[in-house]
C-alpha cells in the first residue's frame, strides 16, 4: 500500500531528528570520558534554535553561491537521507539509491560548502576551502575501489542490493575482503566527516581547522543549515556504515512492524557506532594536514586488497 | 598519310632530336646553344603533329601549336635576353672536359636503352621503338645541368631535360592531357624567369655568372 | 538527395563561399560571414550526422578529384556520430566568433592587446577548418582521408597563428603544433598504407573484407602505429605537449574547436581502424589502449589541478578527458576480444557517451575563458577574481560547464562517468576465478578513474570559484566589462546542449547505441533502458539523474521554506570580512590558484617537481626589515622537460652530421640528383 512510502518518510524523519541527538551524543561521550559533565543530549538543538533567531551575515564581495550553498549541502544530505536503505530496502526510490551515486552526492555537498568558503574573500575560506577537496579528492579511490570490493560478489552497486545480500548470507561479513573493505571504509567515514585525526570538530585555531575554517563566515539561519547538514552527513555516513557490515535489523519487507524495528535498530546502530568514533577520538590528537594523505594511502591499500583478496582468497 | 612516310618522318624526326642533344653536349658558344633549344622545340611540335596526324584529335595539334610557342618561340627569346644582359659569349671550361663528356654521353645512351627495354616489349610499334631517344635526352640534360659552370648553360640542361620528358611521354603515351601540359609548361616558364634573375644579380653581384661563386654563400 | 547528402552539400558550399569570402573589404563584414557560414557548416554536419545515427547511409564518389585514386566519402553510424559532434561544436563556436575580435583599444590608461583577427586568412580559414573536420569522418579510402586530414591540420595551424602579430609565443606553439600534427601524420600514414598494400585496395570497404587475412604481426603493426598517430591527435600522454601549448595561444574559439571537435577524430581514427577495419584484435592491444588511457587521465588531471593558466588548465583538463574516454574504449577492447558482449557494448556507450559530453563542456568552458579573456586581458587565474558581479552571465555559463566538467550531479559528466565505472566494477565474475590479467588492470583502472574524478572536482572548484567569485584580484579584474550578445548566444548554446545532456540523457543514448552496432565484435546492443531511470539491461545496476536534480531542487527549496519560516525572519547583513579582529582583508590577502592547488601539489610533488623562487626584497636602510616578499611557483610539464630533449638533442646532431653533405656547391647537389636516377634505373634495369 504506502507502508514504503510511510518508510521513506520515517527514515527522513529519523535521520533528521536524530541527528542533532547524535552529535549531542558523541560530545557527551567524550565529555565524560574526558571528566567532564558536559552539555547535555539536547544542547544542539538548544544551539539550532539560537542560530535561527540571530541575524545572518554575508561577507562584502560575496555572491549568490555563499548564500545558496547551505541550503545545497541540507539538500543532498536528505536526498541521501531518503533514498539509502537505512530502515528498509524495499523503498520505492531503491532504484536511485547507488552506491557511486550516494558518494557523489556527498561530494556535491562538500564541492558545495568548497566554493563557498571561496567565495568569501578571505584566507581563512579559502584554506578551509583547500583542505577539505584535497581530503575529498584522496578519499575518492578508497571509496569507489572499497565500493568495487564489496560489489563484486554480489554482482551490483545498488545499495539495497549489497545490503540484502549481506543479511542473506551472514558469513560473507567475515570474508577478509568485507573486512578490509570495513576498515577502508571506516578511514574514509573518519576523513569525510572531519574528525579526528583528520578534522578537529571542536578546534579554535583557525590555522588547524578544515571545515570550520570553510564555514567560518556563517552565522544565524546560515549556520544552523550548515550544521544540521553536517550533521546528517554523519548520520549517512555511519548509517552507510553500520548497514553494509552490520546488516542486522534491516526491514526487507515494507510492514509497519518491520519498519519500526528498522527504525529502532538503525538509531541504536549509528549511536553505538558514534560512541566509538567519539571514545577512540580521545585516544587520539589531530595529525598534521601533510600525514593525512598517507592516512588515505593506506585506506587505498586496503580497499585495493579487498577487492584482491574478494576473488583470489573467495 | 601512309604508315611507311609515317615511320620515315618519325625516324627523322627523333633523329634530329637525338643529333640536337649531343651537339648541345659538344658546343661551348652559348648561343648555339640557344639555336640547338630552337630547333628542338621545333621537332618537338613537329612530333606531336605527325602523332596527331596518326591518331586523330585536335589535342595534339593544339599541343604541338602550343609546344612551338613556349619551346621555340618564347624561351629561347627570353634565354637570348639574359644572354644580351650578361655579355658573356662562351662557357668556360665546364667540369667534365669534352672528350670525357661525349664519353658519358656514350654510356648513358647506352644505359637509356637498357632500360627503355621492357617498354618497348610491352607494345612493339614504331612509335614505341623511338622511346630510348627521349630517354636519352633526360640523361643527357641532367648530365649537361650537373656539370656546367654557368647559370645560363644549366637552364639549357634543364630545359633538354624537359624536352626529353616531353618527347617520351608523346611518344609512349601518344601525348600527355592537356591539363598536364599546361601545369608542366608553366613550370617551365616560371623557372626560365627565376633564373634569368639570378643571372642578372650573380653578374651584379660577382662580375660573373658563374653558379660556383654560390659556395661563398655558405657558412 | 538524402538527407545526408544535403548536409554535406551545405558543408561543402560553406567552405567554398569561404574563400570568396576572403575578397570582401570590410573586416567586420569579413568577422560576421566568417562566424555565419561556420554555423552553416556546423548546421550541415548536424543534419547529416543524425541523419546518419537515424540509419540512412551514404556513399559518393569523385573519380577525377585527386590523382593516383579516387575521392570516396561514405558515412555509415560511426562517422554521423562524429560528424554531428563537430558540426554540433562547429554551430556554438561560429555563432561565438562573430562577436570576438577585439581590437587594441587604451582604456584607463592601460593599452589592452587586441583579440581575434582582422586578417583574411584566419577568418577564410575558419569555416574552412569546420569543414574539413566535418568531412574527415566521411572518408572512404586511404587516399582521401589523408587528405582530408592533412587540409584539417595544415588550416588549424594557421589558425593557431592568429595572433602571432601581438604576441611572440605564439610563434613557439605553431611551432611545437606543426611538428607534432607532422609526427603524427607519418604514424597514420605508415600504418594506412601498410594496411592498404596488405590487403590489396585502399577503399575502407575492401580493406573490411580482405583484413581479417592479414597476419596477426602486420595487424598489430597497423594498431599500434595507428594508436601512435591518432592517440597524438586525441592529446593522449606521451604525445599530448602540443595541447598546453597550442590552446592558450589560439583565440578561444579555435581551441574550442580544437579541443571539443578535433581531438574527437583522433578518437575517430582508433575506432575505426581498431574495431571497424581490423574487426577487433587480440586483447593486448586493448591493455595498452586502457593503460595509455589511465597514464593520460591521471598526468592531464594532475598538471590541471597545478595549473593556474586558465586556457592552459583546461587543455590538461582535455587530456584528462580524453584519457577516460580510451580508458572505456580500451576495457570494451578488451571484453569484445574475450567475447563479453554485454560489457564491452556498456563500456564503449559510457565512452561514447563521455566524448559527446565531454564536448559539449569543453566547448563551453574555452568560450568562457576567451569571453573572460576578451573582457580582462588575463588568462592568469592568480590575478582574477570578482568576476560574478561584473560579467554575471558568462560567470552563469562557466559555472555550468564547471559542474559538467567535475563529474558530479547533476551535471552531464557523471553519467558518462557513472556508466564507465559500472561497466569497470562487473568486470570481475560474481563466481569463481577471473582472468589474471583482467583482475590486476580492473582495480587499478577504477581507482585511476576516482582519483581523476576527485582531483578535476578540486580543479575545476578552483578554476571557477578562485576565477569568478569574491573579490577581484587585480585591476583588470575590476574593470571587466560582459561581452557582447553573439558571444553570450553561442556560450548559451553550449550550455543548453549540456543541461540536456544531464537531464535527458537518454536521447542521445538510444542514437548512440545504434553506433555500437559499427563495430563487429560488439555487435547491436541495448546496454541502457528505461527513460527517467537508467536502468543497465544484462546486469544490474539503475541510477536517475533526472531525480537526482529534482530531489535536489525540491530539497533545496524545501528547505528554504521551511528554514525561512522557523528563522527569524531577519534579513542579511552585508558585512566586513572577519580579519582576527584587526586587519581589513585587502582582496590580495584572497588564496590564489597557486595557494589553493598546494596541498595536492605537495602530496604529488614526485609528478609535479613544482619549481619554487623566493625573491625577499629588504629595506635600504635595514637588511633585517622586509619590505616585499614575492614568491613564484612554477609547474612545468614533466613530460616534456624529460622525454622532449633528447629526442630533439639526438635530431641536431644528425642535422650536424648532415651538414657535411652540404658545401655550398650547386654542382654537387644536382649531381646527387644524377647519381641517384642512375642508380635507380640501373637498379630497375637489373630487376626487370
Amino acid at each position: 500500500m504506502a507502508w514504503p512510502v510511510a518508510g521513506v518518510v520515517l527514515q527522513v524523519f529519523v535521520v533528521v531528528a536524530g541527528a542533532p541527538v547524535l552529535i549531542a551524543l558523541m560530545r557527551q561521550v567524550r565529555a565524560r570520558l574526558e571528566g567532564r559533565v558536559g552539555a547535555g543530549l539536547s544542547q544542539p538543538w538548544r544551539d539550532l534554535r539560537k542560530q535561527l533567531a540571530k541575524e545572518p551575515m554575508a561577507p562584502d564581495g560575496s555572491t549568490v553561491l555563499f548564500t545558496t550553498a547551505p541550503v545545497v549541502v541540507l539538500s543532498s544530505a536528505l536526498l541521501i537521507a531518503a533514498t539509502a536503505p537505512f530502515v528498509s530496502t524495499t523503498s520505492p526510490l531503491d532504484g536511485m539509491a547507488d552506491l557511486y551515486a550516494v558518494v557523489a552526492l556527498l561530494l556535491v555537498g562538500s564541492t558545495a560548502l568548497a566554493l563557498a568558503g571561496l567565495d568569501t574573500g578571505s584566507a581563512f575560506g579559502g584554506m578551509g576551502s583547500s583542505r577539505t577537496l584535497t581530503v575529498a579528492a584522496l578519499a575518492e579511490p578508497t571509496l569507489l575501489v572499497a565500493g568495487f570490493a564489496l560489489s563484486v560478489r554480489v554482482g551490483s552497486s545498488n545499495l539495497a542490493s549489497l545490503v540484502e545480500h549481506a543479511q542473506r548470507a551472514p558469513s560473507t561479513i567475515f570474508s577478509p575482503a568485507t573486512l578490509l573493505a570495513a576498515v577502508a571504509l571506516w578511514i574514509v567515514v573518519v576523513a569525510e566527516t572531519g574528525r579526528l585525526p583528520v578534522d578537529n570538530p571542536a578546534t579554535h585555531l583557525e590555522l588547524t581547522m578544515i571545515h570550520e575554517a570553510t564555514i567560518l563566515e556563517y552565522a544565524g539561519r546560515d549556520l544552523a543549515v550548515v550544521e544540521l547538514g553536517s550533521a546528517i552527513r554523519l548520520v549517512i555516513l555511519l548509517g552507510l556504515w553500520g548497514n553494509l557490515f552490520l546488516p542486522w535489523g534491516v526491514a526487507t519487507t515494507s510492514t509497519p512492524g518491520l519498519l519500526a524495528l528498522g527504525a529502532i535498530v538503525f538509531a541504536a546502530k549509528v549511536a553505538v557506532l558514534g560512541s566509538v568514533l567519539a571514545a577512540s577520538e580521545v585516544l587520539m590528537a589531530k595529525w598534521r594536514l601533510f600525514r593525512v594523505p598517507e592516512l588515505l594511502a593506506g585506506s587505498f591499500l586496503f580497499g585495493v586488497l579487498a577487492v584482491s583478496s574478494s576473488f583470489f582468497l573467495a | 598519310m601512309s604508315s611507311a612516310l609515317y615511320v620515315q618522318l618519325l625516324y627523322l624526326v627523333c633523329g634530329g632530336l637525338l643529333l640536337s642533344a649531343v651537339l648541345m653536349l659538344w658546343r661551348r658558344q652559348l648561343s648555339a646553344i640557344i639555336g640547338l633549344l630552337t630547333v628542338q622545340g621545333v621537332l618537338l611540335a613537329g612530333l606531336a603533329a605527325l602523332l596527331g596526324t596518326r591518331d586523330g584529335g585536335v589535342e595534339l595539334y593544339a599541343v604541338a601549336v602550343g609546344v612551338l610557342l613556349l619551346k621555340a618561340g618564347v624561351l629561347p627569346a627570353v634565354l637570348r635576353r639574359v644572354l644580351a644582359d650578361s655579355g658573356a659569349v662562351r662557357e668556360t671550361q665546364p667540369l667534365v672536359n669534352v672528350p670525357a663528356s661525349l664519353l658519358a654521353a656514350a654510356l648513358l645512351t647506352l644505359l637509356a636503352y637498357a632500360v627503355s627495354r621492357p617498354l618497348v616489349d610491352l607494345d612493339p610499334s614504331p612509335t614505341t621503338h623511338a622511346v630510348p631517344v627521349g630517354m636519352v635526352m633526360v640523361l643527357l640534360g641532367f648530365f649537361v645541368l650537373v656539370t656546367r659552370r654557368r647559370a645560363l648553360s644549366q637552364v639549357a640542361g634543364f630545359l633538354l631535360l624537359d624536352n626529353g620528358i616531353a618527347a617520351t611521354a608523346f611518344l609512349v603515351t601518344a601525348g600527355v592531357p592537356l591539363v598536364v601540359e599546361l601545369a608542366v609548361s608553366m613550370d617551365l616558364l616560371l623557372v626560365v624567369l627565376v633564373l634569368q634573375v639570378l643571372t642578372a644579380r650573380l653578374q651584379a653581384t660577382f662580375g660573373v655568372t658563374d653558379i660556383d661563386e654560390l659556395r661563398e654563400l655558405r657558412d | 538527395m538524402t538527407l545526408v547528402g544535403a548536409g554535406l552539400l551545405l558543408v561543402s558550399c560553406a567552405a567554398g563561399l569561404a574563400l570568396l569570402m576572403a575578397m570582401a573589404p570590410s573586416a567586420r563584414t569579413r568577422g560576421f560571414v566568417s562566424g555565419a557560414l561556420t554555423c552553416l557548416v556546423g548546421l550541415g554536419g548536424v543534419l547529416a550526422g543524425s541523419a546518419a545515427l537515424l540509419g540512412s547511409t551514404w556513399s559518393a564518389t569523385a573519380t577525377h578529384l585527386l590523382p593516383l585514386s579516387q575521392g570516396e566519402l561514405t558515412v555509415d553510424r560511426l562517422s554521423g556520430l562524429f560528424v554531428f559532434l563537430v558540426g554540433a561544436v562547429a554551430l556554438a563556436t561560429g555563432v561565438y566568433s562573430m562577436g570576438y575580435p577585439q581590437a587594441p583599444r587604451h582604456v584607463e590608461g592601460m593599452v589592452q592587446p587586441a583579440h581575434g583577427t582582422t586578417s583574411r586568412t584566419a577568418q577564410a580559414a575558419l569555416p574552412l577548418f569546420a569543414a574539413a573536420m566535418v568531412l574527415v569522418p566521411t572518408a572512404g579510402n586511404v587516399t582521401t582521408f589523408l587528405v582530408l586530414w592533412e587540409l584539417m591540420a595544415l588550416v588549424s595551424l594557421a589558425l593557431v597563428l592568429t595572433e602571432h602579430r601581438s604576441r611572440p609565443e605564439v610563434g613557439q606553439a605553431g611551432i611545437w603544433y606543426a611538428a607534432m600534427t607532422h609526427a603524427g601524420l607519418v604514424a597514420i600514414l605508415l600504418a594506412l598504407v601498410i594496411l592498404s598494400t596488405e590487403a590489396g585496395s585502399e577503399s575502407f570497404a575492401e580493406i573490411r573484407d580482405t583484413a581479417p587475412a592479414l597476419s596477426s604481426g602486420t595487424q598489430s603493426l597497423v594498431f599500434v602505429l595507428s594508436f601512435v598517430g591518432f592517440g597524438s591527435k586525441a592529446g593522449l600522454v606521451p604525445l599530448h605537449v602540443w595541447l598546453p601549448r597550442a590552446h592558450p595561444e589560439a583565440p578561444s574559439y579555435v581551441s574550442a574547436l580544437m579541443s571539443a571537435a578535433m581531438v574527437n577524430l583522433g578518437l575517430y581514427g582508433v575506432l575505426r581502424v581498431g574495431f571497424d577495419l581490423l574487426g577487433g584484435g587480440p586483447r593486448w592491444w586493448w591493455l595498452l589502449v586502457l593503460g595509455v588511457g589511465a597514464l593520460s587521465a591521471l598526468y592531464g588531471v594532475l598538471q590541471a589541478m597545478a595549473a593556474t593558466d586558465l586556457k592552459r588548465l583546461l587543455a590538461y583538463s582535455t587530456t584528462e578527458n580524453l584519457g577516460l574516454i580510451f580508458v572505456g574504449v580500451g576495457a570494451a577492447g578488451t571484453f569484445a576480444a574475450t567475447g563479453q558482449r554485454t560489457l564491452a557494448g556498456l563500456l564503449m556507450l559510457a565512452a561514447v557517451l563521455h566524448t559527446v559530453n565531454h564536448a559539449a563542456f569543453k566547448t563551453l568552458l574555452f568560450m568562457g575563458a576567451g569571453a573572460v579573456l576578451r573582457s580582462t586581458h588575463l588568462r592568469d587565474l592568480d590575478a582574477m577574481g570578482g568576476l560574478a558581479r561584473r560579467m554575471p552571465f558568462t560567470t552563469a555559463f562557466v559555472g555550468i560547464g564547471a559542474l559538467a566538467a567535475s563529474g558530479l550531479p547533476p551535471g552531464n559528466g557523471f553519467v558518462s562517468e557513472w556508466l564507465l565505472l559500472q561497466g569497470l566494477i562487473h568486470s570481475l565474475p560474481v563466481s569463481g576465478t577471473p582472468d589474471v590479467a583482467v583482475a590486476i588492470v580492473m582495480p587499478l583502472a577504477v581507482g585511476a578513474v576516482a582519483l581523476t574524478a576527485g582531483l578535476g572536482v578540486a580543479t575545476f572548484v578552483k578554476a571557477f570559484g578562485v576565477g569568478f567569485l569574491a573579490r577581484p584580484r587585480s585591476a583588470e579584474a575590476a574593470a571587466a566589462a560582459e561581452v557582447p550578445g553573439t558571444m553570450r548566444v553561442g556560450m548559451a548554446a553550449a550550455a543548453v546542449a549540456c543541461g540536456l545532456l544531464a537531464l535527458a540523457p537518454l536521447a542521445p543514448v538510444r542514437a548512440l547505441e545504434s553506433v555500437l552496432g559499427v563495430m563487429p565484435s560488439i555487435g547491436d546492443r541495448r546496454p541502457v533502458q528505461g527513460a527517467v531511470e537508467l536502468r543497465l539491461s544484462g546486469i544490474t545496476g539503475s541510477m536517475s539523474p533526472l531525480l537526482i536534480a529534482l530531489g535536489l531542487a525540491g530539497g533545496a527549496v524545501l528547505a528554504t521554506v521551511v528554514v525561512r519560516g522557523l528563522g527569524s525572519g531577519r534579513p542579511r547583513r552585508t558585512a566586513l570580512v572577519w580579519g582576527c579582529g584587526g586587519t581589513r582583508l585587502s582582496p590580495r590577502m584572497q588564496y590564489t590558484a597557486t595557494a589553493y592547488a598546494e596541498p595536492l601539489t605537495r602530496v604529488f610533488d614526485d609528478v609535479l617537481r613544482p619549481e619554487h623562487d623566493v625573491d625577499v626584497t629588504h629595506y635600504q636602510e635595514s637588511r633585517y626589515l622586509v619590505e616585499s616578499v614575492r614568491y613564484r611557483q612554477r609547474v612545468s610539464d614533466r613530460l616534456e622537460t624529460r622525454l622532449y630533449p633528447p629526442l630533439l638533442a639526438a635530431a641536431n646532431r644528425w642535422g650536424q652530421m648532415a651538414r657535411r653533405l652540404q658545401d655550398g656547391s650547386v654542382h654537387r647537389y644536382l649531381a646527387y640528383g644524377l647519381v641517384g636516377l642512375l642508380l635507380v634505373l640501373m637498379a630497375l634495369g637489373v630487376t626487370a
